[in-house]
This record gives C-alpha cells, structure tokens and sequence, in this order.
C-alpha cells in the first residue's frame, strides 16, 4: 500500500512511524480517550475558585510526571554510555532527607533557607554521582554493581542522616516549587521543562551527545577517535544524580515530608521504563530524550488512570505491568517488520516478507 | 572411562556424607559453647526481628522494644530491621538467630504468610517466638507462644462507629489502605465493614502503601474521579491521612468540615493535625507494649503457659481538645 502511494506521502507516513516511541505516544492518547470515556470532562481544565489555580486531571498528571521526568532523563544519558544508574531512587531519599533535616533545625520559612537547603540537597546528590562516576570511569567496576552498592548505600545514608525518623519541615518557598503555580501552571512542571530543555540544548547542540553515543556504541573506537571515555562518564553520572536529587525535592517538597523508606522506593524501575518505552536501547548508544520524556508522560498518566478508574489496589501492578509489556511488545514488533523490510529492499523480494510489511502498514 | 566416571560418583558421595558430619559436629559445637556464654554472662539473649524505619508508629514501636529490654532488666537484645520491608531479610535474621542459639526471638511480621518453615525450625530449637503487632497467616497457635498486639478489628469498627454516628444518614467514602495481603490491613477492612452502616456508599479503596506523599496523589485523583463529592476517608494510617488532608486542601477545601478524615495509629504529627482541625478522628494503635512483651518472654522461659494472644488496650481521640490534651505527654 504505501508503494503504491506516491514516494513523499510514503516518507512522511514512515518518518512519523519511524520514530521509537510511536507506541508510546499511542498508548499515551489511548489512555486519555480510556479516561475521557469514564468521564467526558476528564480534559477539563478549570479554574479553581478557592485557590485561583488552574485545576484538573492533565494539571495532575503534569505535576506527578515531573520527577518521574528528572529520573528518566539522567538515566537516558547513562544508558546511552551502555551504564545503568540503579541509585537514582535512593539518591531522591537522600536529597530529601538533606533539605527536609537542615531546614526542620534552621526553623525560619524564608527563601534563603529553602534555597540553601534545595543547594545542599543537590550537592550531597552530586557527590553520590561524582563516585558512581569515578567507580565506574577510573577503577572499572561494572554500571550495575557499582550502582546498585550506591543504591543500598544511599538509602543506608537517608536513614543516617534522619536518624531513621520520617522527618517534616515548615517552609512556603521550599513547598511553593512542588504546589505553587506560576501563571496558572505547575511550578514543578516549568522548573522540569526548563531543566529539559537546557539538557537537550547542551547535549545535541554540542558534541557532547555524539560524544555520549559513541561510548556506548564503542568504547575502543571512541577512545581512539580521541574521545576521553573518563572526563565523559564522571560527567554523566553526576548529571544523573544531580537530576535525582532535584526529583528527590520535588517529591518531598509535596508533602514536605520525606519518607526515609518510601521516598523514591523503586523509582529507579519507571526511570528505566521511561527510557526503554521511549526507545532508547538498553545496549547503549543513540538516545532519545523526548521519547524518555514521552515515557515519562505516559507512566504518569498510567498511575493517575489507574486510581482515576478505581482498578481495586491489588490488581493495580498486573495493569501497570500489562500496558507496558504491550507496549514494549509492540516496540520489538516494529523492530523486526522494520528489519524484513529492509531485507526486502536490500534483496530481491523474499515470499515471507510481504506479511510482515502489510501488518506494519496496517498497524 | 564408564568405571571411573562412576568411582568419581562414589567418591563425591563420601566426600558429601564426610562434609555433612563434619557441619553437624560444627554446629553441635557451636551451640554448646553459646548456650555455655549465655547462663555465664546472666543475659538472656532476644533476637529481635523487626521491620525498621516504616513511620512515626514503628519507630515509636521498636524504640518502645529496645528500651524495655535492656541491660539493666537482664536481656541483650540483638535487633534486626527488615531490609526495606522484604520478608526475606526477616527469614534470614530470622534463621540467624536460630543458629546462633539465642534463648528467645520476637517478630514483627512484614509480611503475615510464609512463616510456616522457619516457625517450626525455632520449635525443633525449642526456642520460644513471641510474635509482636502483625499476626501470621495461617494463624497456626501452635507454632509460636503468644501474639501481642492492639486489636485491629476492634479499633477500626470503633472508627466506623464514630463515622455512622456523625453521618446518621450515610455519606461517600474512600478507604486509603496499607500493601495489599497484610494481616494488619485485612484486620482493618474488616472491623470497618462489619460496623459501617449500609448507607454509607464507598466510592473506592486504594492502596497508598502506607505512604504520604502517595496519599496525596492518589487522593487529589479520587476527588477529581468524584467531582469533589466526597464527604469522608477512613485512612489506614497516619501518614495516608495527613496525605489525604494535603489533597483535600489543593483542591480547595476544608477537611474537617468539606471532607472528615478517619487515621488508625495515633502519632504526635496525626495529633497535632486533629488539634489544628485538619483530621477529624484518630484512633490510637497502642505501640508501648514493651512491659506485656517482656513478661511473656520470662514466663515462656520459665516454662509456664502464656495466653496465645494479648490485646494491647487503646484508646481513640475525637476532638481538637482531646488531642491538645493528650500532646504534651505523647511519647511518639
């Protein structure tokens, strides 16, 4: 069928297919129209008469997917290193556990302490990642094994510096950045956004990016090639945890608790779903971040449905589980039609493959 | 090359059988000289196998434990939190703490099945278990001495009689619940649902994993679901309430007056929320048994018979002046 079309409405069909994240984006607005279908002002934003803040489901989901957002995006960089960041949950635990202890002993609300607080957060976060980085780089531990002792390390650390104790604290600039609004909007959304953007900015207008996929396609030939593997991974790695630890204070300032147990529990698990349903090959190498973002999005709206269609708690995790093993299903799927396809131009036309691309064209 | 396949076969058998005696003797020895260490240093040695850093309760709990049993009332007490809350590490202390000899063990239960295998291990051990807060499932008595804890049953349908007598004509509720498949929490769904009046229409109930900032979450999407139309929660514990609170007041109300909010423990934070009017009801889940803990341990080490399950009493608090009363001496 897109044969028999004419070669620039063909390309365009498969350059919008082409993208890894399609499915995601699908199951994204498939989740919406679920959700509208329960309830068909669903979409609805209004303006909240008591507060005078915009309110409403998307408002919801956009505020929720921000540290999600954070997480996924550090993880997409280490990933496309051919890394792992398993820590990123308990470096969350251990940047709330700073900002909520300094700012319960230092009393005052004002901005100065929040500010303080938020600054020291991000540098405890920073020295996780600079030795997850060095770890890695300089002595050669494995991604996994080192970050996974960082993971356990870290929490252990949370856990210390609160002295095991839940712990909350009083401060309306520190709780403005998770509730506040700016315009009507999610200040933590913006504050993502923001961060998301100068991300992308400094990797894909630069050479950093290529940099980074090189690593990860192959560490010999990008040495080789002149690219410093040490400088880049120690880089990464505290980008990473950086981004955790503004995650971390994003999601104590909501409550203005942190919950040394719970606080970024199993978070490391939907930053690296968030990168793998967003295309990004956990082999390492070309990356996305707006398919990490697209992620992001769509395990956000997958927890606010799920409450939002009272699916009985038990039964929560077999949907959570269910809609991304589709998803991912599907993504592979994509990869071998793709696959045949190219067989079937490289080569003169294999029987088989003529199946294979009607599905690809139909789906 | 058959024959000498199968002489290596006979000789790791012999090897094997070799390895077995010579782990038993270890461990027979082994156990000797523990037993010997404790009746010399007059300590009677407690395992503690416990859940950790979970919330106020907990920490309040455990403290309450560790305090009571002390040098100075004759014990030495080895505590052992669960690793983030699995079951496994708990298994692991747990089993531990059978091999090492110790005179006694106490367990909080993260989880309440599974407990079958090592439970009968500690019985061949003749080691008493005194099974703390979470009970076990299936509650097999005879497995363990005794089970001390509050009566949650008992303590949420005393919530759900506080809620039918404020709502004579029913109300919209959620319920926030704990993890799926705890004792504690299907103890809790239980009391509630027996009591609740068949007027009361639940809209939902929601896992929040015992946790806050999930709480409010969840919650803020619940009112959206409900356009608002939600007059009361019955929160399985503190945390949750205090999360469902933060919520209600995003979304622009009041709770105590808009929306009720029901929490089971009774810590300082839920307290000084029910003083500022924020919740409407807590009803306390009495951690401080540590005294009732410790005459049950002496008694089952003096071989007398101890009653296979104690009620911790509680007490519940309805109003700002009952909880402004109760802070100043509230030990957690």
């Amino acid at each position: 069928m897109s044969q028999a079309s004419s070669p620039s409405r063909g390309s365009v069909v498969t350059t919008i297919v082409r993208q890894p994240y399609i499915w995601a984006v699908v199951a994204l607005v498939l989740l919406l129209v679920i959700n509208l279908i329960k309830d068909p002002g669903y979409l609805g934003i209004s303006v909240n008469s008591s507060t005078g803040n915009l309110s409403g489901n998307i408002i919801d989901i956009l505020r929720a997917s921000a540290p999600i957002m954070m997480i996924a995006i550090g993880m997409t960089l280490v990933i496309a290193t051919r890394g792992i960041d398993l820590s990123v949950g308990s470096v969350m635990a251990v940047s709330g556990a700073v900002s909520m202890e300094f700012m319960s002993n230092s009393g005052d609300g004002s901005v100065g302490v929040a500010v303080t607080a938020a600054a020291l957060a991000l540098g405890v976060s920073a020295l996780l990642g600079v030795i997850n980085g060095v770890l890695v780089s300089v002595v050669g531990l494995q991604p996994f094994i080192t970050t996974l002792v960082t993971m356990l390390a870290g929490r252990g650390l949370a856990k210390v510096i609160t002295a095991g104790q839940n712990t909350s604290a009083t401060n309306e600039p520190f709780r403005w950045i998770a509730n506040g609004t700016v315009f009507g909007f999610p200040v933590v959304f913006v504050i993502g956004a923001l961060i998301v953007a100068v991300v992308a900015v400094l990797v894909r207008r630069t050479a950093l990016g290529l940099m980074i996929e090189s690593i990860g396609i192959n560490p010999k030939a990008a040495r080789m090639a002149g690219i410093r593997p040490i400088g880049i991974l120690i880089a990464v790695y505290i980008v990473s945890a950086v981004l955790a630890g503004i995650a971390g204070i994003f999601s104590t300032a909501s409550v203005m608790t942190v919950e040394v147990a719970k606080t970024g529990l199993s978070s490391e698990m939907d930053a690296i779903l968030a990168v793998v349903i967003g295309g990004t090959s956990l082999a390492g190498g070309k990356f996305s971040l707006t398919g990490s973002v697209i992620g992001a999005l769509l395990i956000a709206t997958l927890d606010k449905t799920i409450v939002f269609l009272s699916i009985p708690s038990s039964a929560t995790p077999a949907f959570k589980a269910v809609v991304i093993v589709i998803i991912c299903l599907l993504q592979s799927q994509r990869v071998r039609a793709l696959f045949a396809r190219r067989k079937a131009i490289s080569t003169p036309t294999p029987p088989q493959s003529t199946p294979t691309r009607k599905e690809t064209v139909s789906a | 090359m058959f024959k000498t396949a199968k002489i290596r076969g006979i000789a790791g058998l012999a090897l094997a059988g070799a390895m077995a005696f010579s782990l038993a003797a270890c461990s027979g020895g082994s156990s000797d000289s523990t037993d010997a260490a404790g009746s010399d240093g007059e300590l009677t040695t407690v395992g503690f196998v416990a859940v950790g850093p979970e919330g106020g309760w907990r920490t309040a709990n455990e403290q309450n434990i560790q305090d009571s049993f002390s040098k100075e009332n004759g014990f030495d007490l080895k505590y052992a939190p669960a690793t983030n809350g699995d079951q496994n590490s708990q298994i692991t202390a747990f089993t531990s703490f059978i091999d090492e000899g110790v005179d006694a063990i106490i367990l909080s239960a993260t989880e309440a099945t599974g407990w079958e295998s090592v439970l009968k291990r500690a019985q061949e051990a003749e080691i008493p278990v005194v099974l703390l807060d979470r009970g076990i499932e299936p509650n097999d008595t005879s497995l363990y001495t005794s089970h001390i804890a509050p009566d949650n049953v008992g303590i949420s349908s005393s919530a759900a009689e506080w809620a039918n007598g404020q709502f004579p004509d029913g109300a919209k509720y959620v319920v926030l619940e704990g993890p799926p498949g705890l004792s504690v929490v299907n103890d809790r769904n239980k009391g509630w649902d027996d009591t609740i009046d068949a007027n009361f229409t639940k809209l939902e109930s929601q896992s929040a994993n015992w946790s806050t900032e999930e709480a409010k979450s969840v919650f803020e999407t619940i009112l959206k679901a409900n356009n608002n139309d939600v007059q009361l929660v019955f929160a399985q514990n503190d945390e949750m309430g205090l999360g469902a609170a933060l919520a209600v007041e995003e979304a622009g109300l009041k709770p105590g007056t808009d929306v009720k909010i029901i929490t089971i423990d009774g810590t300082k934070a839920a307290l000084e929320a029910l003083a500022a009017g924020r919740l409407s009801f807590v009803a306390e889940y009495n951690p401080l048994f540590g005294d009732t803990a410790i005459e049950v341990v002496k008694a089952a080490l003096a071989g007398e018979t101890v009653e296979s399950d104690i009620v911790v009493p509680s007490v519940t608090f309805d109003s700002p002046e009952a909880a402004t009363e109760a802070l100043p001496t509230r030990k957690y």
